[in-house]
């Protein structure tokens, strides 16, 4: 019966999942990548008696987690499939990938493909030599490769109808939530909440039975403002404007972070930093945690035999409409002659392939991107819990970054002196946010 | 040289374009927060750890030289391990161990019915944490410089106090101590040089240097200019006044140091 409920509960999910996806890339411009884009240097085939070694730099790689073993999975698929090209991996904490990256090229070693996450994408495509990755095959090949993937998921990413870097992990927020402490605190697993005030509410009951009510990982180590972005957007606001101007000082947002203080000043929630509270959420002794579906995987291996993990989707403001802000990362290549640039191309075609991102999705959590996918996985345990993001894409916004070469430390600047200190020390949100916000204008001015 | 050079430019690292800006990146340095408050926080971070550098390994070293064997052996290659373990993962240990949410320390605090702590998340404790994380390095290395002074002590002066009648406090205290007030300086002035240097990956695996920039410091500020905002020139500028800062100190300290330095 169970078997049978689930393979119904899959089947509905299914085009929930062929539709959804394709909304996620509808965030995008409307304008595809068309097939006209310049491919001026296109590359052909490696012969196969030429073996060629290259570098990939991730963030995934190395982590001890299932991010770390499902990249190796991907590097492992791809060499067999490929026995001239070797995968050379070098792992990297993600808040240090653009340093890594800019002193590398620096010293005239830069990594064959580098997985970038979105907040940091802009300043790297500016800053370093960044082969656009639509020009590397020849344009029939390009067609034929994404045809899989919505037009629209590629061109949220492009530049002037040009994608210069292969969409590859894509995440968003998502509430999860330990059933059991839900049973602990008198409330019905079967009805999360909706609402930052529900989540406030529950998480309040939660603590009073003595466990931590709930975590918004806005406060992020890796220094990344995509949850941010989410919450903000959620209360109707955003951090930069329509124009590109800097607006993470207008009233909605204050009164965004001001929500997310109370949560702190109330006890509902642990002024501890992201680290602490995913791990606690492991363990069993947090109620509620928000933040990405990238951990998705991870949270599942936790709760298997301690807890039983759900999901919502991520909280509205009341009655607005949830925004959650896309985060994940792209793959760049920065090859410098034709032979890497072309072994880096098959390394990407292979993990952005049906193979792939079948690993990507099955074995880390983030969002497959091919609708085939979706398809194959939608009755997959990972895929249920995935669900509640899924519905929610239709309000899904895309990821804004702040103008310039030095958007990154504008995003630095946005978390460690008014987020950190808002949300978790109680800082006064309105004059701590205009003093971050007069920085980052100057920042990006 | 290239780094004095550097400091005068504008450069993004990677950019082939380096524009001369004169002394905009030191005037940078001192017209804004940042850099001021660093400094201050590592002449913190050298008060902090003056007495782990000091009292303490000296303390330890003789205690161990006067119980000389096995046992004594064993200790010392104990308290020597904080040199040899690799730094990042003795970092990350002590993540586990302070979290506030399930690591020892705040586990047995709450055991024993006292109020439990984020120990690196809280501006007034973050500080202090990292200091006594690092002193451990302070302690074990200069445990054994200690070892190595005492060891070149003239044992005679020692035995006829002994016959004089003196105890073993008094002798410790009038005789050995003084004997080691040059070891003391040159120690003193090493945890200058070092307390910034040492705490550099307890911060950057820790803290990043918050809550608050209350655990940041010189040498972790010198490298968020150039490595993490990527404004070589104002990193270089950092370098450099780091640079005449501890000459400046050397220089002035040398009549003590030499005082001390005579047999």
């Amino acid at each position: 019966m169970t078997g049978l409920m689930g393979r119904i509960r899959g089947w509905r999910l299914m085009p929930a999942v062929v539709v959804a996806v394709g909304l996620l890339a509808a965030c995008g411009e409307d304008s595809t990548p068309t097939s006209t884009s310049p491919t001026p240097g296109a590359i052909p085939t490696l012969d196969s008696a030429t073996q060629v070694t290259i570098t990939f730099l991730s963030y995934n790689y190395g982590t001890p987690g299932l991010g770390g073993q499902g990249t190796q999975a991907l590097i492992d698929a791809f060499e067999k499939a490929h026995p001239n090209i070797t995968i050379k991996p070098q792992g990297v904490p993600v808040k240090d990938v653009l340093t890594k990256l800019r002193t590398d090229t620096a010293a005239g070693t830069p990594p064959d493909v580098a997985q970038i996450g979105w907040s940091k994408m802009a300043e790297a495509v500016e800053a370093l030599p960044v082969v656009p990755v639509q020009q590397i095959p020849p344009e029939a090949e390009w067609k034929e490769h994404t045809a899989g993937m919505s037009p629209r998921i590629l061109s949220a990413v492009a530049d002037d109808g040009l994608v210069k870097s292969m969409p590859y992990t894509m995440s968003i927020p998502i509430l999860y939530y330990n059933a059991d402490l839900f049973r602990a605190a008198g409330l019905d697993p079967a009805k999360p909440p909706a609402t930052i005030e529900e989540v406030r509410e529950y998480a309040l009951a939660i603590k009073a039975k003595g466990s931590e009510g709930v975590y918004y990982a806005i406060a992020d180590t890796s220094k990344s403002d995509f949850l941010t972005q989410s919450v903000v957007n959620s209360n109707g606001g955003s951090l930069v404007g329509g124009d590109g101007e800097v607006t993470v000082d207008s009233s909605a947002a204050v009164q965004a972070l001001t929500t997310m203080q109370d949560l702190t000043t109330s006890g509902a929630q642990p002024a501890v930093n992201s680290d602490s509270a995913v791990a606690a959420f492991n363990s069993g002794k947090l109620g509620m945690l928000v933040t990405s579906t990238a951990l998705m995987a991870g949270a599942q291996k936790a709760a298997d035999g301690k807890f039983e993990l759900r999901t919502a989707g991520f909280p509205a403001f009341g009655d607005k409409p949830a925004k959650p802000t896309y985060s994940g990362a792209g793959l760049a290549v920065l090859a410098r002659d034709d032979a890497h640039k072309r072994a880096a191309w098959e390394f990407i075609k292979f993990v952005t392939s049906e193979e792939g991102f079948e690993i990507i999705t099955s074995r880390i959590g983030y969002l497959p991107l091919r609708d085939s996918v979706a398809t194959k996985l939608a009755d997959t345990p990972i895929m249920k819990l995935l669900e509640p993001s899924i519905s929610q894409l239709d309000t899904v916004t895309p990821y804004t970054s702040f103008n310039g070469t030095k958007a990154n430390q504008a995003v630095v600047t946005l978390q460690d002196e008014a987020v950190e200190p808002i949300v978790l020390r109680g800082a006064d949100p309105g004059p701590t946010l205009a003093s971050a916000a007069d920085k980052i204008r100057r920042l990006t001015a | 040289m290239f780094t004095g050079v550097l400091s005068l430019l504008e450069w993004d690292l990677t950019s082939p374009d380096r524009s001369f800006v004169g002394l905009d990146n030191y005037r940078r340095l001192a017209e804004e927060p940042e850099f001021p408050h660093a400094l201050t926080r590592t002449g913190l971070y050298v008060l902090a750890m003056l007495p782990f550098a000091t009292v303490v390994p000296m303390a330890l070293a003789v205690m161990l030289w006067k119980r000389p064997g096995r046992a004594s052996d064993t200790y010392r290659s104990l308290l020597f391990l904080p040199v040899v373990l690799a730094p990042v993962a003795t970092a990350l240990a002590w993540r586990f161990i302070l979290d506030p949410l399930g690591g020892v320390v705040n586990l047995t605090l709450g055991g024993l019915g006292l109020p439990e702590q984020d120990w690196l998340g809280d501006p007034d404790t973050a500080l202090w944490a990292i200091s006594l994380i690092t002193a451990g390095k302070f302690v074990a290395l200069n445990m054994l410089l200690y070892g190595a002074a005492l060891a070149s002590l003239d044992g005679r002066a020692l035995d006829a106090a002994r016959v004089d009648g003196a105890t073993e406090w008094e002798i410790t205290r009038h005789l050995v101590v003084p004997q080691l007030t040059g070891t003391t300086v040159l120690m003193s002035f090493l945890c200058v040089v070092f307390a910034g240097q040492w705490t550099f990956t307890n911060i950057a695996v820790l803290t990043q240097g918050g809550p608050d920039n209350s655990t940041d410091n010189a040498y972790l500020r010198l490298y968020t200019y150039a490595f993490v905002f990527f404004d070589a020139g104002t990193g270089a500028a950092a370098a450099v006044a780091i640079v005449v800062l501890l000459t400046v100190l050397f220089a002035v300290s040398a009549p003590l140091r030499r005082r001390h330095a005579r047999p």
